[in-house]
């Protein structure tokens, strides 16, 4: 019992604080921005099977699909063996699964977002003098931190696939990843105010990450001979279409760029997709966090 | 009897003011017009039935709710105006949990005063002694998810303080919480308020709890019903009343139908209002041999909220939290 503790006037530590300039209250915005965030990645950091999961997705995509389809990977030209495109099948798909595990831990980070709301932590923040602005840009930074760090275990596994990367091709990926990481979390936001329970959300989300990374140029190159003349003879022309219609397949190709050096679209269409992308997702889920 | 209507902008002293608030979902007029004003380090209790308007009241107070119209002030801030300036000068704690229980005790205290932007110098020492207030020391450091929900909500207490809060709201403090541990927290909330000058807001359907609390104002279907002292409601409203507990289900119904409106059934019992002597007489009459007990008793608040509302106060309904609850249990989808 301290009576005493709180009875005595200790003014220092309990002084008011009157100070509601815009100036105080901004400060507090940033210092509130500051909080959500270090809460997402402590989140993250105790959450072992999400951490599990990240580890394990890429070598499995990597040791498994991607050593075992790299014998396939080359045309058969009339009994001569050729090498279709410049690199390994491996050093193909490696971009691809830095995209893989940046969707899969941005759209499953919005589970947050329902637990939060669920378990009233939500609440918490909404009575908190931060605005609700704050509140989630602070979630989506703390999620694309997440989801980029969960990125760089692919890039881990760089030097086993044989992808050499310079520091400043590096740098040119992480803010990549970055970009892409923020405008996935923004998905995962508006994913989880449009569902309200935990059970929908993993069907949902599976049925969101598993097609647009599959119709994302990820696995199979667009043109197997290269030649935009052939492409659509090899390919059906609808999974041609949907390859094109997904902005993912733009954001692995500046990663490809960027790794391997190897680009199917203009680089400046990639950036300007992936920025595009990010900002209208980021747009949609402010407009629906306001309204939720 | 609406005491509390008529008496706004007059009260020099108040910590909050509310007039004329009204809210409505759809069809159901959630708040109709309700108006009355709270001193500072008053001890002010809402009472009402659940679906009383309470928790809506309250929303709007912590500014999460708009209403339809109205206006209400804080420590003489507009909360419709200025809800982030309002914010800073109220601690909240609601009826279902809000912590985050894969965070520390420690680390939900700090998050908080981030938030709350409580100067870095002063943090640690703040949280140090409200965490001696509620007696959550020893366990500074674990995880939320450990704790039983009794030290859940003494955590929740001191942190709705940490950034030197003037007005505590609690929305039903003590539900689902054992006879012991809300006994601690009435205990901290009256200890709170006489050290710190707080103004506290609380919110119950236990009545045996109103009668500490320093006004009670009743509330039924977005209406203040009357707002006094524990005593002076006793004493105006409250009348002595008839407590029987009748054999089966058959008297029950029998006994309900014959004093119509003046019997309410809480449990197993009934309670007849407002009898005299003659009218004991002529129930032992009618119904002397078909109840198992019989009591004349002296006014209390619950009598007083039956006289009110018509009804003893119910129980709590299941929430949609506790169905999410028992999935995370089976641990789907990284929930935690």
């Amino acid at each position: 019992m301290t009576d005493t503790a709180l009875a005595k006037p200790e003014i220092d530590i309990w002084a008011e604080d009157n100070d509601d300039s815009w100036r105080r209250l901004l400060w507090i915005q940033v210092a509130g921005l500051y909080a959500v965030w270090l809460r997402e990645i402590k989140r993250a950091l105790r959450d072992r099977g999400q951490l599990l999961g990240g580890f394990s997705r890429p070598l499995l995509w990597v040791l498994i699909m991607g050593i075992g389809l790299n014998p396939y990977f080359r045309g058969e030209v009339y009994g001569e063996v050729k090498y279709v495109v410049p690199f390994t099948y491996l050093q193909f798909i490696f971009p691809a699964v830095i995209v893989l595990n940046i969707l899969y831990t941005s759209v499953q980070s919005a589970i947050s977002v329902i637990w939060d709301r669920q378990f009233g932590f939500l609440r918490e923040v909404l009575v908190s003098p931060l605005a609700r602005e704050t509140i989630l840009v602070g979630k989506i930074l703390g999620g694309a931190t997440v989801a980029m760090f969960h990125g760089c275990f692919v890039l881990v596994l760089a030097r086993f696939v044989d992808v050499t990367i310079t520091p400043q091709a590096i740098l040119s990926a992480l803010g990549l990843m970055f970009v892409l990481s923020f405008g996935l979390t923004s998905l995962g936001v508006i994913i989880a105010s449009r569902i309200k329970s935990f059970e929908g959300f993993g069907v949902f989300s599976n049925l969101v990450i598993l097609p647009l990374y599959f119709t994302s140029s990820s696995i199979f190159p667009l043109d197997p001979s290269l030649t935009a003349a052939q492409s659509v003879v090899n390919y059906p022309e609808w999974l041609v279409a949907i390859v094109r219609i997904n902005p993912i397949t733009y954001c692995v190709d500046a990663l490809r760029g960027v790794l391997i050096n190897f680009n199917q679209f203009d680089p400046t269409t990639n950036y300007l997709v992936l920025g595009g992308m990010t900002l209208v997702f980021f747009v949609i889920a402010i407009w629906e966090f306001r309204r939720g | 009897m609406n005491t509390g209507a008529g008496q706004s902008g007059a009260n020099p002293t108040a910590m909050i003011e509310v007039t004329n608030l009204a809210k409505r979902y759809g069809e159901t007029q959630a708040l109709g017009g309700v108006s009355f004003s709270v001193g500072r380090g008053e001890l002010f209790a809402l009472l009402g039935p659940n679906g009383a308007g309470k928790t809506t009241l309250l929303s709007i107070l912590c500014t999460i709710l708009r209403p339809d119209s109205g206006s209400a002030a804080i420590a003489g801030i507009d909360v419709l105006r200025h809800p982030l300036r309002a914010r800073r000068n109220i601690g909240v704690v609601f009826q279902e949990p809000s912590l985050d229980d894969r965070l520390s005790v420690e680390e939900n205290l700090r998050f908080h005063a981030l938030a709350y932007g409580v100067p870095l110098a002063v943090r640690e020492q703040r949280i140090t002694q409200l965490l001696d207030v509620v007696e959550l020391s020893d366990v500074r450091e674990r995880l939320v998810r450990t704790l039983s929900s009794g030290m859940k909500r003494r955590l929740e207490i001191a942190r709705a303080l940490v950034h030197n809060s003037r007005v505590l709201f609690l929305d039903e403090p003590t539900v689902g919480l054992d006879a012991q541990s809300r006994e601690r927290i009435w205990f901290y909330l009256r200890r709170l308020q006489e050290l710190r000058g707080l103004t506290i807001v609380v919110t119950t359907h236990y009545i045996e709890e109103v009668e500490r609390c320093d006004r009670v104002c009743v509330v039924d279907h977005g209406k203040v019903l009357a707002m006094g002292s524990p005593d002076e409601l006793k004493h105006t409203i409250g009348r002595e009343y008839l407590r029987v507990r009748p054999k089966n289900s058959e008297a029950k119904a029998e006994i309900l139908a014959h004093y119509g409106e003046r019997a309410a059934s809480s449990t197993e019992d009934i309670l007849i209002s407002d009898v005299s002597e003659d009218d004991v007489e002529d129930f032992l009459d009618r119904f002397g041999r078909r109840i198992r007990s019989l009591d004349v008793e002296r006014p209390s608040l619950e009598s007083v909220f039956l006289t009110l509302t018509g009804k003893a106060p119910r129980d709590q309904a299941a929430s949609p939290r506790e169905r999410t609850l028992s999935f995370a249990k089976q641990g789907g989808e990284h929930t935690r």
